[in-house]
Parts: C-alpha cells; sequence; structure tokens
C-alpha cells in the first residue's frame, strides 16, 4: 500500500438511531489499490456504514475525505459525481427498463447530458458505452430483455455495469454474491478482482471464503466500532474477531 | 410487417382521420360531433399532464385542475385587461400555469406516493377557493367572458375562432404539436431519467440522478400541458371559470389517463375520447352514468392494466412478434 494513497479515509464517523449507536466513531484510512472488506455480524452497522458515505443518510459527526475533499454532507447523486459509486444488498437496477436502457441511462446520467429533445438512440458515443458496459458484465445474450426478467444474479451483474457507468475511483459493493449460486458467485468474484486492478474496492461481505480469498484488508466491525483490521490471514487468528463470530449464536 | 411499421401506419390514420373530421363528421350529419373531437383533443391534454407524472415520473397528481385553471385564467385576463391576440395569450396561459406548477412543484416533490397526491390535492383547492372568492378578478363560478381575438390576421384575411373549422384546425395544430413534444422528450436523455426516477428513485440517485430535479423538471413540463389545456379551453369555451379548478377536474384527467394507458403517449388521447363519447352518449338518457365509468375504469385495471394503448401495443406485438427472437419488449408502451 506504500505509495498508493488513500482511497477513502473515515474520521470518527458516527450515527445514531435513537438510542441506538449504528455506527461509533469509525476512524479507518482505506488504502487505494488494494481490495478492501468490511466483515463483521448482522447489524454491527457495515451498509449503514456504507449508507453514510453514500450520502443516503447523514452522519451525526465525524469527518470523510475522499480525493482531498470533504464528502461528508453531499447528497447522493453528488457523491457519485465525486467518482463513488455502491452497489446495494438487495440488488436494484431499473425494472421496467431494458438492460441496454439501464446502462444508457446510467451512462447519459454521468456524461451530464440532458438533451430534452434529441432522442436517445442519437446519443452514438453514450450507446457504444453501454453496449461495452454491458459486455464487461457479461449480459450482451439479455440486452434486449426488461431487467425485471432477469434472475438474480444476472440483476447483479446488471446493477454492477450501473455502477462502473459512472467511471467510479472508488466502488462500494454491499454483498456482491449474496443469493447467488456457486457459478455466478465465481463468475462475480471473478470480476470483482478484475476491477479491483483499476478501481479502489471496499466490499461488504458475509461469504467468509469469498472474502479471505479475495481481500487484501479486512475491517471487522462489531456493534457499530472497528473491531479489527489487518490482512486476511491476521484476520483470522485475532481472538476477538473469532469471539465476534463463533460465540455469539445469531451468527453465521 | 414490424412493429414499428404497424404503429407508424396507426399513427397515420389516426392523424388522417382527425384532420378529415370537419368535412367527414359533417358528411355524415353529425356537425354537432366536431365540437366534441375538439372537446376531447383540449381534454386530452389534461389527461396527457396527468401521465407524463403518473406513468413517466411515478408522481400521482390529483391537482392538475389547479394549472388548467391558470391556463384559462391566463388567456382570459391576458385579453380582457390587455388586449392581447391569440398567440401571445396562448403563451401567457402556459407560462401562468408552468409557473405556478414551478412555484407549487418546489414543495411539492419533495414528497411522494400518497403525500405527493395529498398535497397536490391540497394546493388545487387552497386556489380554488382563492379564485372563487376573489370574483373581482376571476369572476368566480360565473367566470369571465372574453371574445377571442383572431388567430391570424394578414392583409384582408384574418382566420378567426368563430369558425368552427377553424377553430378545430387550430386546436387540432396545437395539441399535435404538444403530443409531439411530450413524445421527443419522453424519448430523449431526460425522459430516461423520468423513467428511471419511476422505476426505482434511490437507484437513480445513486448513478447520479438528481431525483428532485428532475421530478421538479417532469412537475413544471406537466404544468405547461395543463396551463396549454386550459388555455385552449378557454378559447373553445371564450371564457374562464374557477370551477375548473376543482380536484374533480383533476380526477378525471387521472382515470382517462390510467384507462388510456399510462405511461404511454397517446393512451391520454383514447381514455379521453372513450370517455367523452361515452359521456355524450349516455348521460342524456342516464343520469349516473358515471356509475359506468366507474366499472369500465375498475374493469380496464383489471384485464388491461396498462389501458387501451397497452393493450392494443400487447396485441399488435403479440400477433407479429410471435415466435421472434427478440423478447416482447414492444409490450411495454413506450410509444404509440
Amino acid at each position: 500500500m506504500s505509495d498508493a494513497g488513500v482511497a477513502l479515509s473515515l474520521s470518527g464517523v458516527s450515527k445514531r438511531f435513537g438510542g441506538l449507536v449504528a455506527v461509533d466513531g469509525v476512524t479507518i484510512d482505506f488504502a487505494s489499490r488494494r481490495l478492501n472488506a468490511i466483515i463483521g455480524p448482522n447489524g454491527a452497522g457495515k451498509t449503514t456504514l456504507f449508507n453514510l458515505i453514500s450520502g443516503e443518510i447523514p452522519a451525526d459527526a465525524g469527518r470523510m475525505r475522499f480525493r482531498d475533499s470533504d464528502i461528508l454532507g453531499l447528497a447522493p447523486h453528488e457523491v457519485v459525481r465525486r467518482g463513488i459509486s455502491r452497489t446495494l444488498q438487495i440488488k436494484s437496477v431499473f425494472g421496467g427498463l431494458t438492460v441496454t436502457d439501464n446502462v444508457r441511462c446510467a451512462v447519459l446520467v454521468h456524461e451530464r447530458v440532458m438533451a430534452p429533445l434529441r432522442p436517445v438512440s442519437s446519443f452514438r458515443a453514450a450507446a457504444a458505452r453501454a453496449d461495452a458496459l454491458i459486455d464487461e458484465v457479461g449480459l450482451s445474450a439479455h440486452r434486449h430483455r426488461l431487467a425485471s426478467t432477469l434472475s438474480y444474479g444476472d440483476v447483479a451483474l446488471l446493477e454492477l455495469a450501473l455502477a462502473l457507468a459512472a467511471e467510479p475511483r472508488l466502488l462500494l459493493l454491499d454483498e456482491p454474491v449474496c443469493g447467488m449460486g456457486p457459478q455466478e458467485t465465481e463468475r462475480t468474484v471473478d470480476k470483482i478482482r478484475e476491477i479491483s486492478r483499476r478501481v479502489d474496492v471496499i466490499l461488504i461481505e458475509h461469504d467468509m471464503e469469498v472474502v479471505f480469498d479475495i481481500a487484501d484488508f479486512i475491517m471487522v466491525m462489531a456493534q457499530g466500532a472497528i473491531l479489527a483490521t489487518g490482512a486476511a490471514s491476521e484476520i483470522a487468528a485475532h481472538p476477538k474477531v473469532q469471539e465476534a463470530y463463533l460465540g455469539s449464536p445469531e451468527d453465521d | 410487417m414490424t412493429v414499428a411499421r404497424v404503429r407508424a401506419a396507426a399513427l397515420a390514420i389516426l392523424l388522417v382521420a382527425l384532420v378529415a373530421v370537419p368535412w367527414a363528421l359533417p358528411a355524415l350529419g353529425a356537425t354537432f360531433w366536431v365540437n366534441i373531437v375538439a372537446e376531447i383533443l383540449i381534454w386530452s391534454l389534461l389527461a396527457a399532464s396527468a401521465n407524463l407524472l403518473f406513468g413517466f415520473v411515478g408522481l400521482l397528481s390529483f391537482g392538475q385542475a389547479l394549472f388548467f385553471g391558470f391556463g384559462m385564467y391566463g388567456v382570459a385576463l391576458s385579453i380582457e385587461a390587455w388586449g392581447f391576440g391569440f398567440w401571445p395569450a396562448l403563451a401567457t396561459g402556459v407560462l401562468a400555469a408552468s409557473a405556478m406548477a414551478l412555484v407549487t412543484g418546489v414543495m411539492a416533490v419533495r414528497l411522494t406516493w400518497h403525500y405527493f397526491a395529498i398535497i397536490t390535492v391540497v394546493f388545487s383547492l387552497i386556489f380554488y377557493f382563492a379564485a372563487m372568492s376573489m370574483k373581482w378578478l376571476t369572476g368566480g363560478d360565473d367566470g369571465i367572458s372574453f371574445s377571442p381575438p383572431s388567430v391570424f390576421a394578414l392583409g384582408g384575411h384574418t382566420l378567426s375562432l368563430g369558425d368552427a373549422t377553424v377553430q378545430y384546425y387550430v386546436i387540432l395544430a396545437i395539441v399535435s404539436a404538444c403530443f409531439a413534444a411530450t413524445a421527443l422528450v419522453v424519448s430523449s436523455p431526460l425522459g430516461l431519467r423520468f423513467k428511471a426516477v419511476r422505476e426505482n428513485d434511490r437507484r437513480a440517485a445513486l448513478v447520479g440522478i438528481n431525483v428532485y430535479a428532475t421530478r421538479l423538471i417532469a412537475f413544471v413540463l406537466a404544468g405547461a400541458l395543463a396551463g396549454a389545456s386550459g388555455a385552449l379551453f378557454a378559447f373553445f369555451g371564450r371564457y374562464a371559470s374557477a370551477s375548473y379548478m376543482f380536484y374533480h377536474v383533476s380526477g378525471e384527467a387521472v382515470v382517462w389517463a390510467i384507462i388510456g394507458g399510462s405511461g404511454t403517449i397517446l393512451g391520454p388521447l383514447f381514455g379521453t375520447g372513450l370517455l367523452i363519447v361515452f359521456r355524450e352518449l349516455v348521460s342524456t338518457v342516464w343520469e349516473h352514468y358515471l356509475l359506468a365509468v366507474g366499472a369500465i375504469t375498475i374493469l380496464v385495471v383489471m384485464f388491461a392494466p396498462r389501458g387501451l394503448a397497452g393493450a392494443w401495443n400487447g396485441l399488435v406485438a403479440g400477433l407479429l412478434d410471435r415466435g421472434a427472437e427478440e423478447p416482447r419488449r414492444a409490450a411495454i408502451p413506450e410509444e404509440s
């Protein structure tokens, strides 16, 4: 990680829902050019942390530095424009639109095109980029299908294409292989690994096999706070982590 | 034949039929119906306004009559007070409605679903009662009458709305232009943003769409459509009345849009046409004809949830695409 720099720097980031401290003073630098993973038991605050970063819920306290600017307090669409894209735990695309229109929409928005009196189809460069993204995630065969008719794994891939359309410098993946079969998981893991060579990635994942397989760096959360950080091997051997995972019956 | 060709042919037939109305209907001994068709065309813009919001952006408004009313009064007052000509008065009506949509939209589009529906009703009720009580300006329930200026005056020739045929063609031209503009916007990148917001506003924000601004733009455009509808109706009736700002009028527009096919371009025209023709035929013999309108609405929602235009698109796609490799994306009513 030496000279690669920092992908995202959080300091003292906190969020409270009534009496529940969902995220409790999280301070960490996620390094660039490294596949970062966040793990932790259910309710540890992982997704809430993502929601804070993506601007979907306002943080109560803390700072978030991304590429020399403070992104805390920005609206979600502004965070995307700064270069942070994310996927959601429950995969989320534009169901009533075709795969092509889904991705074209994301590409045209990224290019800040509104052009209210020109048909979408006349934007050749954007169409070509959308096609390339569809090819990249392996959905070429389903181009003309409505997104709502895709299998769950394909929806996840489409969502990934939507996230990549914004040419992010940081990609947040919330349980990218959740609900996938073994084959889809393998395909998606390969894709994530490939993407992480050019885009900084932070992912939340419950599938420990996947996490320990691909993550260079792991941050463990429990009850909103950081429990441990380190390389996969260190984390696996960490007594607190074992306690958090094995010691409480609600975890898998 | 492809789906696109069938659609183009159907559109051409529809246009030819509409152009032929001022000759064809009197030839059939139904001169009275020319004005009914003109009225259908005018009201279809109000339905198109409700449809732009509900069918393309996912916002159910029961307040479009407010902007219809502003379109009416924009025309009536600018002619009465400032002696405006036809086109400046029309523009004033549309602009007044758009401006009002901007003012109310700034607050309304912060909300969605039933909250949005409720606030649109609230706004239209506030202005309905305000307009009703400001008799010195609006004439209240009685409204204000005016004599319409000529549409064109060149040399010795003038085109006047007093001629039913001229009036019909002026209305047809303006309504067609509004539908064409809507079709353009809906198929543009802006229209794609509308649909993205309709489908999934969370994901829309996460691909970088300013959801609030997108909804506000749609709300103002819908206000302009409703304003054009109201402006034309003022010219058509030679008066403006606050009673048209009541939310019943908005509700009717929503029903027309849904029966015609929300999320389609021409669906609102079909829905408005069907129900106004139905009203003209049945209301004279049965005063509770609205019961039947309710039944029709329920049946359409149950058996053709995409409305008349959606059912037609599905039919065309089903007949032509059977066995074709292409999945049935044409079943989604984008055009028609």
